[in-house]
């Protein structure tokens, strides 16, 4: 599952399984691009893996209380948790990776 | 091509230099070039416009004297060339913007004089505020200072003029080589930042030797080993990290003979400075060999960290760095214990130096001046200085035994760059490039972004004698770091024939994802302002975008499509050791592509958001 979610879906979501949180601004070119990293991510986890993608400058509530300071940010959260974070435009293999190792 | 895209192909300045050379050697035969009326040229290897090549024969071999006349006769430099019948003399330290006279001298016969008239090769600026020092103590050496910004590579003499100058930007360190040749960062931009091809081997006129270049390119530092083999600080492309890896390349082949990651005898996230960051977590800056323990020391600014390993097995001996924060287990096995008086330790470093005792010096920026992030300096409370430290690694202890700068405060505070020389006991260089003002007050940002918002630069070099200061330059901009050196050596000077450029280029980093675009058929749009300038062994394509966009550069082949990212979002960096190749307006964007790894011929393309565009560029490897 890939979707943009409001702070309110967010929440709702993120306790349940693996997660992986795209902050994102409207604005930024490298962002854009992972979009389309995260299309094929999602395509190798399918249900496994819920892809959360917030828009930044949308949900500052969600912004301080995970410290995401620059965009993209992502976060590997497992039940709720942070496990992982890469900031910056990552490649897929790089993406997946981290995903596995927190499987 | 297109009308909307420009291309142009450069040749290596390696050739450029060698048929300039040629049709200046073809000149000499032609004419009838004596002692009394030598053929001069001006700029002859085209990037040291203070310096000339003066050509003429003798009926017999004859040694020649060679006096380039200052603007008083203690700012002279001479040079006397050994015996031989065709004359082929650099003439170096030349004024700018100033009719120049040498003298060209028989060996104990007469006399030519020869004028050469230099440009204003600084355009109206004056390059230095002050220079404080006499003739008696800096004699016909000059204070070369390298770039770290905008302000080219010069060199001043002990009435702070400037002798010396290079009109394209070899940036970081400047070495000179046992050969009396200079090592410095090729003016070859190969990713942004700073990171540049690699190195070049140039005598003072502006000659390249060699150049050597690095599948990781080259940055801040490099090293002579007493082979001639040199360790050079670079990078792994294909890697998450940067500037956590160096290489020793053979001098005469330029192959790497064996590489040091620094992953492998430290842990990336531990110590960090305030400048840290996930990718450059180490930021080596300097690297030096001990050949009395086999050991080599690297500085880095993200660490807050001078370490050393063994050369051989490349295990971790010891860590000079300020404890707090780091696991005990480290700090056990690797640190040392403070002894003795005014002990402070040093943070985000540079240019670590070995004594010949055995003692650790470096420039310590002392920015931040703390691992607590609560406990930061400011900027108008900070100060940067040159340090040493006694250490005894059985005991684990150390001891600072000399420093130079704290008492001045903030106004010889560099948060980056900058670097200290040894020159005898008691006898030291501290060079301080990287000061920045914003609005009059010491700036928090580094000069590189301070110069970008109306920042005023500085750099204060020092020069300390048993205490007493001999020398004090002040010049405007920021300068990586300086090198005090004589502009003729008792090597070779200038030698004939053409350059040899070695290593290799390292295939450049490409992205996996496609993204789906509508073919326009159409040329990249005028507004993008695009280039393309070819070079044998890679491309540099420079363009316009707005903020936010979707840019990916395409290199479509017959067989493959390969995909460079061009990021239209500006990236806050905590480093910026070399700003020389940002640009002022946050639209334009280099993107650098190596042929190493292409084959066969490529349409250049790019997509913007969802939409692919032409060039009508096409390159070949």
């Amino acid at each position: 599952m890939l979707k943009e979610v409001s702070s309110a879906e967010f929440k709702e979501t993120v306790n349940d399984g693996l997660v992986l949180a795209d902050f994102f601004s409207t604005t930024c070119g490298p962002c854009k691009m992972l979009s389309f990293v995260l299309n094929d991510v999602e395509k190798e986890f399918g249900d496994d893996l819920k892809i959360l993608k917030v828009d930044f400058d949308q949900n500052k509530d969600l912004t301080a209380e995970y410290g995401v300071t620059g965009y993209p940010t992502l976060i590997l959260l497992k039940e709720g948790s942070e496990v992982a974070r890469m900031q910056g435009l990552q490649q897929k293999p790089a993406i997946i990776k981290m995903i596995q190792e927190h499987k | 091509m297109s009308e909307q895209i420009t291309y142009k192909f450069t040749e290596h300045l390696i050739e450029q230099q060698y048929a300039a050379e040629q049709a200046m050697l073809a000149e000499l035969e032609a004419g009838n070039y004596t002692l009394d009326n030598p053929l001069v040229k001006y700029n002859a290897y085209l990037v040291n416009p203070l310096s000339a090549v003066v050509l003429f024969k003798t009926e017999e071999e004859t040694a020649i004297k060679v006096t380039v006349l200052g603007k008083t006769p203690q700012a002279n430099i001479y040079h006397t060339f050994p015996r031989a019948k065709t004359h082929v003399l650099p003439i170096v330290g030349l004024y700018s913007d100033y009719t120049n006279k040498v003298e060209i001298s028989a060996y104990q016969g007469r006399t030519t004089v020869v004028e050469i008239q230099t440009p204003d090769v600084y355009n109206g600026v004056k390059p230095v505020y002050s220079m404080e020092t006499t003739p008696e103590y800096l004699q016909d050496n000059i204070i070369l200072v390298s770039p770290a910004g905008e302000d080219l590579a010069s060199g001043f003499d002990y009435a702070g003029d400037a002798r010396w100058h290079m009109n394209v930007a070899c940036v970081f360190d400047v070495k000179r080589l046992k050969n009396g040749n200079l090592i410095m960062g090729s003016h070859r931009l190969i990713k942004m930042p700073y990171y540049m091809s690699g190195l070049y081997e140039i005598s003072p006129c502006g000659k390249i030797y060699k150049e050597y270049r690095l599948p990781g390119g080259y940055h801040h530092d490099e090293f002579e080993m007493e082979d001639g083999n040199l360790l050079v600080l670079t990078d792994d492309f294909q890697g998450d990290t940067v500037e956590d890896m160096c290489v020793l390349i053979d001098r005469n082949t330029g192959e790497i003979l064996k590489t040091w990651d620094y992953k492998k005898f430290l842990q990336p996230g531990l110590g960090k400075s305030g400048s840290w960051s996930d990718e450059d977590w180490f930021h080596n800056n300097a690297v030096w060999y001990d050949k009395n323990t086999n050991s080599l020391t690297f500085s880095g600014r993200h660490m807050d960290s001078m370490v050393n390993i063994d050369y051989d097995s490349g295990e971790l001996n010891w860590i000079i760095s300020d404890p707090t924060g780091w696991p005990q287990e480290w700090v056990d096995k690797y640190f040392f214990k403070p002894v003795g008086d005014d002990f402070e330790w040093q943070y985000e470093q540079h240019a670590c130096v070995i004594t010949p005792d055995g003692d650790v010096m470096c420039f310590d920026n002392h920015h931040y001046g703390s691992k607590n992030r609560d406990e930061y300096l400011s900027a108008k409370d900070s100060y940067s200085r040159g340090v040493r430290y006694k250490i005894n690694v059985k005991e684990r202890t150390i001891e600072q035994v000399w420093q130079y700068g704290k008492e001045r405060g903030a106004e010889f505070f560099s948060p980056y760059i900058c670097n200290v020389e040894y020159y005898n006991e008691g006898h030291y260089m501290i060079h301080s490039g990287g000061i920045a003002y914003m609005n009059g007050e010491p700036s928090e940002l580094l000069g590189a972004f301070a110069k970008q918002q109306g920042g005023d630069l500085r750099t204060i070099t020092v020069e300390i004698c048993n205490g007493k200061k001999e020398l004090e330059l002040q010049v405007p901009g920021n300068y990586y770091r300086a090198e005090k050196l004589k502009l003729y050596s008792d090597g070779i000077n200038l030698e004939l024939g053409k350059g040899q450029i070695l290593g290799k280029m390292g295939v450049t980093p490409t992205f996996d994802t496609d993204v789906p675009a509508e073919v326009t058929g159409q040329l990249l749009p005028e507004s993008c302002n695009a280039s393309v300038n070819e070079e044998f062994d890679r491309f540099t394509f420079k363009s316009r975008f707005e903020k936010g966009q979707l840019v990916m550069l395409l290199l479509e082949g017959e067989n493959e499509t390969r995909r460079y990212f061009i990021s239209t979002t500006a990236v806050p960096h905590l480093a910026m050791c070399c700003g020389t190749f940002l640009d002022s307006d946050e639209r334009n964007t280099r993107t650098m592509v190596n042929k190493a790894g292409l084959s066969g011929t490529y349409d250049v393309r790019v997509i913007i958001d969802d939409k692919k565009y032409e060039t009508g560029i096409r390159i070949t490897a």
